[in-house]
């Protein structure tokens, strides 16, 4: 059941469904594909439907509903929270199976009813059956589960209004914003079975985010990078729509005319798109944003997003490492291992070493700033000639620069790292200190300053 | 062509007790953390100069960090370098014959991906990757996308 599972429309609760409707069209760049209403609930909407899911402006109606708790519920929204994105309807094949499989995972919904709406136009009617999820057991995230009825048909894509390049295509994605990832992850993940797509932390700026797919659609989920007490129990809130447009340039130029302001276009976080926010009343409480994904934007996940997430500020430390200085690459014959690595991959011998204290022979091999350093054992009394046997030849140690060895050792050793002595290293004008691989998960790490003093006994 | 090391690769149990030295300790920025459960890993990506440390832990039982980990223990598992072109250097490799663990580049972490074997470099396991930005600027979209 969990694969299945789509986002088969937004709810969007608005007091004033012509004011909201008209707006909407507005953003859109698109007619309603449905104004009705739902006599048994009391309430009445608007339907937009787009690309890949449908939207739904839903107001307060008159008359009498013999469901009532779904008009008393919006109303209850509206005067705690205003106009804003009210609920996430999750589309499935077999509701009752949804739901059966929904409440084995601990989530509090109820049995499946039956709807229906008509359309207060052509008088066309749609009937569906959904099961609404007790917002307590979902970390106050609104859901519920739909199954349509009526075939797709019946609700006919929104008819667009606006030029080319101008009008909301699809939807991209729906923000969530969470006080407590680790529940939202074990609601989203565990109980309700959606894809988990990404969980990536921002140490720097403080953020974590969870990225759940339904159909093309993602829902994100964001919040704080560590999980705080203070956030255990507070509730989630849908807050923002992202709208995927053609051109982000043509769409804005559309909307300001239009009276409807927006900001940018600016990069996205998402390398390749282009995206603006749409402010103002006419978005309805919703925090909205257009997105334009240009041909290189195809993977969220690209390293590039990062940009921002490297300005790291650093604590002072009474140390610093720089930068790797080089990866050193045991093997038992130096000239046949430099034979491969340059015909595989171009990298070159540019210095050979042999130092006097120590059997073996090194070769160096630029790459960028820093090197691989190839080293073949003269002796089978060496640490990396003993490490050779234990574990073969290939990677063996990493060395990385700081400006004052002495301060790294006496700093490291005050935190309790075992680490050696700063000595003379292998290649001239070095002093290293080497820890302790049982300190750094296995790794031999060497910490190196380069252009220090050549020791007094050479 | 090689235009430096992009990052290093460790193998650890645990990446939060590897990011008590790692970050805390020798003080390497974290700016990412990432779960990827197509890959059945979890990495954490430390700033490294122009270079990385990624460290990995298995967060399943049955892919190769997971083998690594239970053969050989952790420690240092390969090395990675950001090229100019990787489809170009991986059709290379193929012509000549070079034993390689991917015929076909794919998408990781590090961008456009692939891996020589280490038997083609004396034990040493090799992966040569392109940020997607820069795969993107130079394929069409119809290769990137298929």
């Amino acid at each position: 059941m969990a694969s299945s599972l789509t986002l088969d429309h937004v709810v969007i609760a608005v007091r004033d469904l012509d004011a909201a409707t008209s707006d909407y069209e507005t953003l859109f760049g698109r007619a309603p594909s449905w104004r009705g209403e739902h006599p048994r609930y009391g309430t009445n909407n608007t339907l937009f439907r787009i690309e890949n899911t449908y939207i739904e402006l839903l107001a307060m109606g008159a008359g009498k509903a013999k469901e009532k708790q779904w008009r008393e519920q919006l109303a209850k929204h509206l005067d705690k929270h205003g106009e804003g994105v009210y609920a996430l309807a999750l589309g499935t094949d077999d509701v009752k199976a949804t739901a059966r499989g929904m409440r084995d995972n601990g989530i509090d919904i109820a049995d499946p009813h039956d709807g229906n709406g008509v359309d207060l136009i052509t008088g066309a009617r749609r009937s569906w059956r959904n099961a609404l999820v007790d917002p307590k057991t979902t970390n106050g995230a609104r859901i519920f589960v739909i199954e349509h009825m009526s075939p797709a048909e019946t609700l006919p894509s929104a008819e667009i209004t606006s030029d080319p390049g101008t009008f909301v295509r699809r939807m991209d994605h729906a923000v969530v914003l969470s006080a407590d990832m680790e529940a939202a992850r074990r609601v989203w993940d565990d109980q309700i079975g959606a894809r988990l797509a990404l969980d990536r932390t921002f140490p720097d700026r403080n953020t974590r985010i969870l990225f759940f797919r339904l159909g093309d659609i993602t829902i994100e989920i964001s919040g704080g990078a560590s999980q705080s007490r203070a956030g255990e129990g507070k509730p989630d809130r849908i807050w923002g729509l992202a709208w995927g447009v053609d051109s982000i340039e043509a769409t804005c130029a559309r909307l300001n005319s239009a009276g409807i302001e927006t900001s940018g276009p600016r990069p996205g976080i998402k390398p390749g798109t282009i995206v603006a926010t749409a402010k103002g009343e006419a978005t309805h409480g919703v925090a909205t944003l257009l997105i334009e994904h240009t041909p290189e934007s195809f993977r969220p996940e690209s390293r590039a997003a990062q940009g921002d997430a490297l300005n790291n500020t650093q604590p002072r430390r009474a140390f610093t490492v720089r930068s790797l200085d080089h990866v050193v690459v045991s093997t038992a014959d130096i000239a046949a291992t430099a034979a491969n690595w340059r015909e595989h991959l171009g990298l070159q011998v540019a210095e050979t070493h042999e130092p006097s204290f120590m059997p073996i022979r090194m070769a160096k091999l630029p790459a960028g700033d820093a090197f691989v350093e190839l080293v073949q054992p003269l002796s089978g009394d060496t640490g990396i000639a003993r490490t050779m046997s234990e574990r073969g030849p290939g990677m063996h140690s990493i060395s990385l620069v700081v400006d004052d060895v002495d301060a790294a050792v006496a700093d490291l050793r005050a935190k309790g790292v075992e680490v050696s002595n700063a000595e003379a290293g292998a290649w001239p004008n070095t002093r290293v200190a080497r820890i302790a691989p049982a300190a750094a998960n296995g790794v031999p790490v060497q910490l190196l300053q380069k252009d220090a003093p050549p020791p007094r006994d050479e | 062509m090689i235009k430096k090391v992009h990052h290093v690769g460790i193998v650890v149990r645990d990446i939060e007790q590897a990011m008590r030295f790692y970050r805390d300790t020798l003080g390497l920025a974290l700016h990412k953390m990432e779960l990827i459960p197509e890959q059945g890993v979890k990495a954490a990506l430390l700033t490294l100069g122009d270079s990385e440390i990624e460290l990995l832990e298995p967060t399943v039982a049955d892919n190769g960090v997971a083998r690594y980990l239970e053969r050989k223990g952790e420690g240092l598992h390969h090395i990675c370098f950001h090229v100019d072109d990787v489809e170009r250097d991986l059709a290379d490799l193929r012509g000549s014959g070079t034993e390689l663990i991917d015929q076909e580049t794919r998408i990781g972490i590090a961008g456009r991906i692939c891996f020589l074997h280490p038997n083609a470099m004396d034990g040493t396991l090799v992966e040569l990757c392109q940020p997607l930005d820069e795969y993107a600027q130079l394929h069409s979209t119809e290769q990137v996308t298929h």
